[in-house]
């Protein structure tokens, strides 16, 4: 268990790696735009929608992993109020199990989405590329994110100490 | 309107059970929605924003934003802009708090983060100012107040986040943070002034640097100035001119920041692989978190327009037959309360989908209430109990108790209260430069 949810952390890093050089692309793309608008007037045509598709890579891709690694944003104001172990252990179960099953009908609402972009061939602007493809995208990141918050609350439950070196 | 009140006491019961912010309001507002119109009203409501927001041109001025803060954060520009601040003003008494008080608005002007500006400022002024016998508390305050301009100087996120929440030209908000910032700088320096002038051994004179070191300094920073007026005049419009004619978006402002920024640490020598990659690391997860709590805003923000609350709200306010002025004093009062125990972000979230619309009915301008808010956000941070810069400080000082940072914070902070009646008095102030784009 221990080494599945290890090879799960050493997996994360791709994604995490692939967000990196979109974003980075996303950077480099902007600037040449600007340059290539203001020196050459020979705007980049393509990049508004470029961006767009960038933007829901990089959100969705590290999505699963903030939410596997806790890093989404939350107020910690009533952490000293929570001393005993196991009212924290099973208010960190159901906060990780009632998140991810909330994502559950979006997510599937997403996918009915992206199937009647693709009845209908919606496609991008300049690059043609189909709508639905991202539609997919955004919908199974989202399912794996469900998944993530569900098997983090069910780990939090049962094999607490499982999560203890995700700090380091 | 009751169906709003109660969904926003469930949202405040769910995050102080821990519950991430971005799923308490989305679940709350995805119910309430539900309940209000249908579940497949509300399904439908929920999954287009999730695609949309996360596909939505403008957002991309987030990762942007917080790229540039962070390159040029690696380019170590902070220690150069607190030298060249030391060197103009270190010769004063609590000359050393001065100049870092300028340093942080420097910084600011780069990054959109006031934590980060603390963060930073921190490590750097800090072992100056102990090198020179400054007390703590007026050393540890100047910085924890000095931070805070990071969100009103722009770039900023939290406008950026204003923006996108109420639909307002981000470009304006930045221009309209300008003014207030710089009163900010000016305020803070007075702050400075008052508790050396009560105590004069809590910060003494360091050495007078002449001119020809003064130039020197200058010189080490240029490069960063440059990268300042290229995206904030550009945003502005002022580099329309021949033969450039440079006129951005806030997505390209941010984008030529960005890689302005990348550049500038490149040719410095100050980047290899590994921090690169670090920083788009940072940046990716900073982006998904800020649009995970943008989406559940939103979703928040569609229930509590569906249940009426403004309506009742302004209802309410004819009823006790109050005028504009009472309601913002209201407002604001509201503000200082909440900032007393919340975290800026989730402050700004909960709020402004309840108070902007009032705020707008009642004929105030969006542009200096985004003002107005980020500077009732920047006191939030230097409040007690709960003030996020001072903590920061404690973190990153360590030797230092928090009370002694409150404590020598209290002149920075009725220096902030002046300015905020200040502001809201004379709307002209943060109004005057975007009127002018």
């Amino acid at each position: 268990m221990r080494s599945a949810l290890n090879l799960v952390r050493q997996l994360s890093q791709l994604p995490m790696l692939l967000a990196s050089v979109v974003l980075f692309l996303l950077m480099a793309m902007t600037f040449t735009d600007v340059i290539m608008r203001s020196a050459f007037n020979a705007p980049l045509e393509a990049a508004t929608e470029l961006t767009r598709m960038f933007m829901a890579i990089v959100v969705f891709l590290v999505m699963p992993i903030i939410s596997g690694s806790q890093e989404h944003i939350v107020v910690d104001l009533a952490d000293p109020l929570f001393t005993n172990k196991w009212a924290i252990r099973i208010r960190d179960t159901l906060v990780n199990l009632a998140c991810g099953a909330m994502l559950i009908w979006p997510a599937r609402q997403v996918v009915v989405l992206a199937e009647r972009a693709r009845d209908y061939g919606d496609v991008t602007e300049y690059l043609a590329i189909p709508q639905f493809y991202i539609g997919w995208f955004i919908a199974i990141l989202t399912f794996v994110s469900a998944f993530v918050l569900l098997a983090r609350g069910l780990i939090t439950l049962f094999a607490p100490q499982l999560l203890e070196e995700q700090n380091d | 309107m009751i169906e709003a009140a109660i969904g926003f006491g469930a949202v405040l019961v769910l995050v102080l059970m821990r519950m991430p912010l971005a799923f308490a309001m989305g679940l709350v507002g995805m119910i309430g929605y539900a309940n209000e119109t249908s579940f497949r009203g509300a399904l439908s409501m929920v999954s287009r924003l999730i695609i949309d927001t996360s596909q939505d041109y403008g957002l991309s001025v987030v990762p942007l934003f917080i790229l540039m803060g962070l390159f040029v954060n690696k380019g170590g520009i902070a220690r150069e802009l607190y030298q060249v601040s030391y060197a103009f003003l270190g010769h004063m008494r609590g000359g050393l708090a001065m100049a870092t008080i300028l340093a942080c608005g420097g910084f600011a002007a780069i990054c959109g983060s006031s934590l980060a500006t603390a963060a930073t400022m921190s490590k750097v002024a800090m072992p100056q100012m102990r090198k020179y016998g400054y007390e703590d508390s007026l050393s540890t305050a100047s910085i924890a107040a000095g931070g805070t301009l990071g969100i009103l100087i722009p770039p900023s996120v939290i406008l950026v986040i204003y923006g996108l929440l109420t639909e307002t030209s981000i470009g304006k908000l930045f221009m309209a943070g300008i003014i207030p910032g710089i009163l900010g700088i000016v305020f803070y320096i007075f702050a400075v002034k008052y508790t050396v002038t009560r105590n004069p051994k809590a910060g003494p004179a360091g050495e007078r640097t002449n001119w020809v070191g003064r130039l020197g300094a200058l010189r080490g920073v240029w490069a960063v100035l440059i990268l300042f007026f290229l995206v904030i005049g550009g945003l502005y419009g002022a580099l329309d001119v021949w033969p450039i004619h440079l006129t951005f978006s806030p997505t390209e402002a941010a984008g030529m920041g960005a890689a302005g920024a990348f550049l500038i640490a490149l040719f410095r020598g100050n980047l290899n692989l590994k921090a690169v990659l670090e920083v788009l690391k940072e940046t990716s997860i900073t982006t998904a978190s800020l649009f995970s709590v943008l989406i559940g805003a939103w979703i928040f923000s569609n229930f509590v327009n569906v249940a009426g609350l403004t309506e009742g709200l302004r209802d309410l306010i004819t009823s006790y037959d109050l005028p504009a002025w009472a309601v913002m004093a209201i407002i604001l009062g509201i503000y200082i309360m909440l900032g007393m125990i919340f975290e800026s972000l989730s402050m700004l979230l909960l709020t402004v989908p309840i108070f902007f619309p009032l705020v707008i009915g009642l004929g105030f301008d969006p542009v200096w209430f985004g003002v107005v808010v980020v500077v009732v956000t920047e006191i939030s941070l230097i409040t007690p109990p709960v003030g996020l810069n001072v903590f920061i400080l404690k973190n990153v000082v360590g030797d230092v108790s928090t009370s002694t940072i409150f404590k020598g914070v209290t002149p920075f902070w009725i220096a902030d209260i002046f300015r905020l009646a200040l502001l809201v008095s004379i709307p002209a102030l943060s109004l005057f430069l975007p009127s002018q784009m």
